[in-house]
């Protein structure tokens, strides 16, 4: 065998055992009656597992909730986290400084920040609802009219500096030729913003856009450390279902044929945007 | 010469002797997976003893919170050998975990032990942990709900401890004033609510399995208990509290701000002690049966693992630790009773906390019923859970949650 060969095996070995095997065991996994706690009685379903999620009211309700989910938190994200870059470009002084605290939020653990805003907003034990009460404000963050806007909030929260950190290096390697031109002919902060940052900037909104969207898609701390999915079904995301599914319940056929539906569904949507992105190029 | 040949000869001796001695007699180690609770610390501290007494057994104690338990004991069953020798069983997973053949059925080992009097323990804490008639568990701790109040408050107003449904909520509406609530309720999805609400539903008459053992949660019964639960939470719960669990629910009866709650018979020891989270409201809160007499019964039990190679070492602990003797120290120092003979004791009224207490809690176990049960109780508590909060919180209509629960656990495959 040529050297070539023999010096990627090791990693191909790796590959095969850490991805490609877990795998191909969750296919099989998702085509059988699977459940760890009857593993004398396996059974072949064919697609029977899923065909029972798709009819499944509580799966669907659980995807709608991703995706209300992903939508509000990315594009809010989006908004700030672009808003906070162009800012953050022009501060002179400080900007290091101002850096460092807005990106902290960023280095915490979801599942700490998740206890930390269970606590920050109870009503009963909160520091926000106590100081809200005080000027005569009462908002019930976890009821469920707003639970899962509180949950797009916590992820608005850690991961604008995401998107701020992606803006800001996106804006610092534009060239500056085309923003003197547009200076010199009088064109106006925002049609620079409309006609020569955004158009500059689109891959690596775009980019961005797919790293968070494909992150927020795996939201499972903030509803795990708050609202366990409720109240009634209001926070169930799509992947705390699959762990219900799986490791409470034990039923892993069912689990894994989710998450394959799960893979299928987020995969076209990267596609359809890497479509988009290479559309407007 | 010969001397060092008879001393060497003496050393084989020995040797030999040391080295055919019983298997029974070498060192086992036990190993215990345990959640992190009050009992917890009561039984690590008693083990000191155990070892003491039995020298050639060690224990060591995996503890850890509760949601990480289930995989814990699951991926140890599975193993070969397990990881965990003995491990603690919560009721809604006692029957699936002995269908799965996960637990060593202990009914010789139980007859074999002399003075265990297994009867003594409260007959529905005991009845949990046998299936098909097999003993799979031994009762480790209760956690039955009772009715928690405020006394001082009942005798103030001259108020009647509510004994049926319609006098608790009417009583919780009459204490309840612009920031002070007559209870404090844990709709929070889930295991919380159900644990609570399934009392209503006992008050209100109902059950969720009809008598030929199939499941009707949609029955009239349960629809008059949900709606007054939902009456309740409205008129006499805090405001903004569709999502309390215990903790929550806890702090607001111990800081004062509502006069009953439906919780754990073991937490009043907890509020009424000074010093404690209650501060100067201790010994003021009194444990009585809920509302309707009938409560939900929780109970952790303690299983030898079918997949253990210390079976014998296993029951000598469990059967140790769940002794007359040992519990009658358990439960002075704070743990949950099991046994009537315990629970009846003048010495452990005395040094524990007080002949009322005790006589409330087993009138609590002694009609008290599991949450859920057969091998898929985990999951229909949470689907029943999930409907009850969706009603509470507005999101469905008390029928529409009922029905949908009633769709769901049907689909349970």
């Amino acid at each position: 065998m040529h050297l070539r060969l023999y010096l990627v095996l090791p990693l191909a070995l790796m590959l095969l055992a850490i991805m490609v095997y877990p795998l191909l065991f969750s296919g099989w996994i998702s085509l059988h009656d699977y459940r760890v706690t009857r593993l004398g009685d396996v059974r072949f379903e064919a697609l029977g597992n899923y065909a029972y999620i798709l009819t499944d009211a509580p799966f669907w309700n659980a995807m709608t909730n991703t995706f209300v989910f992903v939508a509000g938190a990315v594009s809010i994200e989006l908004v700030l986290g672009l808003g906070l870059a162009l800012l953050l470009q022009r501060l002179v002084r400080f900007q290091n400084f101002a850096r460092a605290i807005l990106l902290a939020p960023m280095f915490i653990t979801p599942i700490a920040v998740g206890l930390m805003f269970r606590f920050l907003l109870n009503s009963e034990l909160g520091v926000v609802p106590h100081y809200l009460s005080a000027i005569g404000i009462r908002i019930d963050w976890f009821g469920p009219s707003l639970a899962l806007f509180s949950l797009i909030l916590i992820d608005v929260w850690q991961w604008t500096p995401f998107m701020l950190l992606m803006f800001l290096a996106g804006l610092e390697a534009l060239p500056k030729a085309p923003f003197e031109a547009a200076k010199v002919d009088g064109a106006s902060a925002f049609l620079t913003f409309r006609h020569i940052t955004l158009p500059a900037l689109r891959s690596v909104i775009m980019v961005a856009l797919i790293i968070r969207a494909l992150d927020a898609f795996k939201v499972f701390e903030y509803v795990y450390a708050i609202t366990r999915g409720g109240p009634g079904d209001a926070t169930e995301t799509i992947l705390f279902f699959i762990y219900k599914t799986g490791f409470r319940f034990f039923r892993l056929g069912e689990a894994a044929a989710m998450a394959f539906v799960l893979i299928a569904i987020t995969l076209t949507l990267v596609m359809a945007l890497y479509l988009a992105m290479k559309r407007d190029r | 010469m010969r001397r060092i040949t008879t001393l060497f000869a003496s050393a084989l001796l020995i040797g030999s002797a040391v080295a055919t001695l019983p298997q029974s007699a070498a060192a086992a180690e036990l190993n215990i997976i345990m959640e992190e609770v009050p009992d917890y610390d009561i039984v690590r501290t008693l083990t000191d003893q155990f070892m003491a007494e039995h020298p050639d057994i060690t224990v060591t104690f995996d503890a850890m919170p509760f949601d990480a338990m289930r995989d814990k004991i699951l991926t140890s069953s599975l193993a070969p050998s397990a990881v965990y020798d003995v491990i603690i069983v919560d009721n809604p997973w006692m029957e699936e975990f002995a269908r799965a053949g996960y637990l060593a059925p202990l009914d010789d080992n139980i007859a074999a032990t002399s003075g265990y009097d297994f009867d003594d323990f409260v007959a529905p804490l005991r009845e949990v942990g046998v299936i098909d008639g097999a003993t799979y568990g031994v009762p480790y701790y209760n956690y039955a709900l009772g009715l928690i109040v405020r006394q001082d408050i009942f005798d103030d107003r001259g108020l009647a401890v509510p004994k049926t449904l319609e006098d608790y909520v009417s009583v919780a509406k009459a204490l309840t004033s612009e920031d002070f609530y007559g209870a404090a309720m844990q709709p929070q999805r889930g295991y919380k609510i159900m644990e609570e609400w399934k009392n209503w539903l006992y008050a209100a008459g109902g059950s969720l399995r009809d008598e030929s053992g199939t499941f009707a949660i949609a029955s009239p019964e349960a629809a008059e208990a949900l709606r007054l639960y939902i009456e309740t939470h409205k008129a006499a719960a805090p405001p903004d509290s569709v999502n309390w669990g215990f903790d929550e629910a806890l702090r607001a009866v111990a800081s004062g701000r509502a006069a009953t709650m439906l919780s754990y018979n073991w937490m009043l020891p907890a509020l009424n002690k000074e010093g404690g989270l209650a501060g100067d409201l201790a010994g003021n809160f009194k444990l009585h049966e809920v509302p309707g007499g009938k409560a939900v019964l929780g109970v952790w039990h303690w299983a030898v693992s079918a997949n253990t190679e210390e079976k014998d070492a296993a029951w000598t602990y469990v059967s140790w630790i769940t002794s007359k003797a040992v519990d009658k120290q358990r439960v002075i120092a704070g743990g949950a009773p099991i046994r009537t003979s315990v629970i009846s004791d003048a010495e452990v009224w005395e040094k524990g906390y007080g002949e009322d207490y005790y006589r409330a809690v087993l009138g609590i176990l002694e009609d008290a019923a599991p949450l859920a049960t057969g091998t898929s109780a985990e999951e229909v508590i949470e689907i029943i859970g999930t409907e009850l909060s969706a009603a509470v919180s507005g999101q469905k209509s008390i029928e529409q949650a009922l029905d949908d629960a009633a769709r769901g656990v049907d689909r349970i495959r």
